[in-house]
């Protein structure tokens, strides 16, 4: 397991804990277009973004976290990562990045180079998981190592494309838990899993 | 001292000069492109063009003017926004609304790329002061979708072009706009988010747009009142 590439400052400041301020349209919008600018600068890749389809993005993905909100609050630290999960999901179900031009900086075999899309998107879900856990639980996630093989941004890029909900599996797999793939964006789902495992 | 009271209602005027603006903008451009103004006989092309750039300068100190009265309107002096149960419950407070609408209506075109469509001060005034008692006393929500509603049908919002209104989805362009204020004065801000909470509101209000607009056309109240208090705190 290893630390996340150092982009976290790229968020922009807010007087709110993230876990509230990512809820309103207007940081979540700041945020991801900083982030975005951080990620293409780094890889050298430049992104261009559609705001219409972030707004419904957006909304999307706040239904669905309000709807799965759990009532026990000890379930509140596996819902931090499972909201993550379903903004991936919502964001490459309509994907509101376009390449304008492809990376330079980055390594060919790396996922940055593989999908660059998808890449700033999963980077910006990760990101902000591990800014809201670290204020939220003083607890800073580390990724997977399988972050560095492709073979999981393959998979990741073509099951995605047939069933969104994959990307919230993907996710959990980049924190290093395994997920219910038979419905890794129902939340009851997973914690009976996590009951079963235990 | 001037008696307030006794001032003429300047508000009508500005709708008037507004809506001659407009109507030159719209009717004028086309006309300029059939029958140009060079290619008139000389004084009377010089007559056209001074015409024409002196309702077009008045028409915009009368923009400047509203839109420094809307933010002394809509914006309380503790740099938070007054709810709208203290706004509609104030006497006399309905030129201070249609002002603000004004000028956030007119925001919300422009980031909307839709210029288009001319805004009614007064028809948003009489939305206002057609409010039943009832319905001033209810929650932000609910005089957000009775004061939604009443806007629509007073069409503060009117004669947008047909390029402007495909810009929503739905062709929604008034009812997608109206829902885009409403929602944003409900919205907790401070005075330097007041921009930015308002073009977040518009991406949300487009999002929403086929929502919103059903319940528009459905006159349903309490459709629009739910859609505010979902979404209100998360603008």
């Amino acid at each position: 397991m290893s630390d996340l590439p150092p982009l976290s400052g790229s968020l922009p400041p807010t007087n709110e804990p993230l876990r509230i301020a990512v809820r309103r349209m207007r940081w979540f919008r700041a945020a991801f277009e900083a982030y975005i600018e951080a990620v293409g600068a780094r890889i050298g890749c430049t992104y261009k973004i559609d705001e219409a389809k972030l707004g419904g993005i957006f909304v999307r993905w706040l239904r669905s976290v309000e709807r799965q909100k759990p009532s026990n609050p000890k379930d509140r630290h596996d819902y931090f990562e499972f909201a993550a999960g379903l903004m991936l999901r919502e964001l490459t179900a309509d994907m509101p990045l376009s390449v304008v031009s492809a990376p330079t900086k980055a390594d060919a075999s790396t996922a940055a180079t593989f999908w660059p899309e998808g890449y700033a998107c999963t980077m910006f879900c990760l990101t902000v998981h591990s800014a809201a856990m670290q204020q939220e639980f003083k607890d800073k996630p580390e990724v997977s190592p399988a972050i560095d093989d492709l073979r999981h941004w393959w998979s990741f890029k073509e099951n995605a494309r047939m069933d969104a909900s994959f990307s919230v599996g993907f996710l959990q797999t980049l924190l290093g838990h395994q997920p219910n793939w038979m419905m890794p964006d129902v939340f009851r789902a997973r914690l009976s899993q996590e009951l079963l495992g235990s | 001292m001037s008696n307030p009271s006794l001032l003429p209602d300047v508000m009508p005027l500005r709708d008037a000069l507004r809506g001659w603006r407009h109507a030159l903008r719209r009717g004028g451009e086309t006309l300029l492109e059939v029958m140009p103004v060079g290619s008139l006989p000389r004084p009377a092309a010089e007559l056209a063009g001074v015409v024409l750039r002196e309702v077009g300068e008045i028409a915009k100190g009368v923009d400047d003017v509203a839109s420094g009265l809307a933010r002394f309107a809509l914006k309380a002096n503790d740099k938070q926004p007054e709810a709208l149960q203290r706004l509609t419950a104030k006497q006399g407070a309905e030129d201070a609304f249609a002002q603000g609408i004004y000028a956030a209506v007119q925001s919300v075109l422009r980031r909307l790329n839709a210029p288009s469509a001319y805004v009614s001060e007064t028809a948003a005034r009489s939305a206002f002061l057609g409010l039943t008692q009832d319905q001033r006393l209810g929650s932000d929500a609910g005089i957000a979708a009775a004061l939604s509603l009443a806007l629509a049908d007073a069409r503060v919002l009117r004669g947008a072009s047909a390029e402007d209104a495909a810009h929503v989805p739905g062709n929604s362009l008034e009812n997608t706009s109206i829902f885009a204020v409403m929602l944003w004065l409900q919205s907790n801000r401070n005075e330097a988010e007041d921009e930015a909470a308002l073009f977040s509101a518009t991406d949300l209000a487009v999002a929403l747009a086929a929502e919103a607009d059903a319940a528009f056309r459905a006159h349903d109240a309490k459709r629009l009142e739910a859609l505010y208090a979902e979404f209100a705190s998360h603008v």
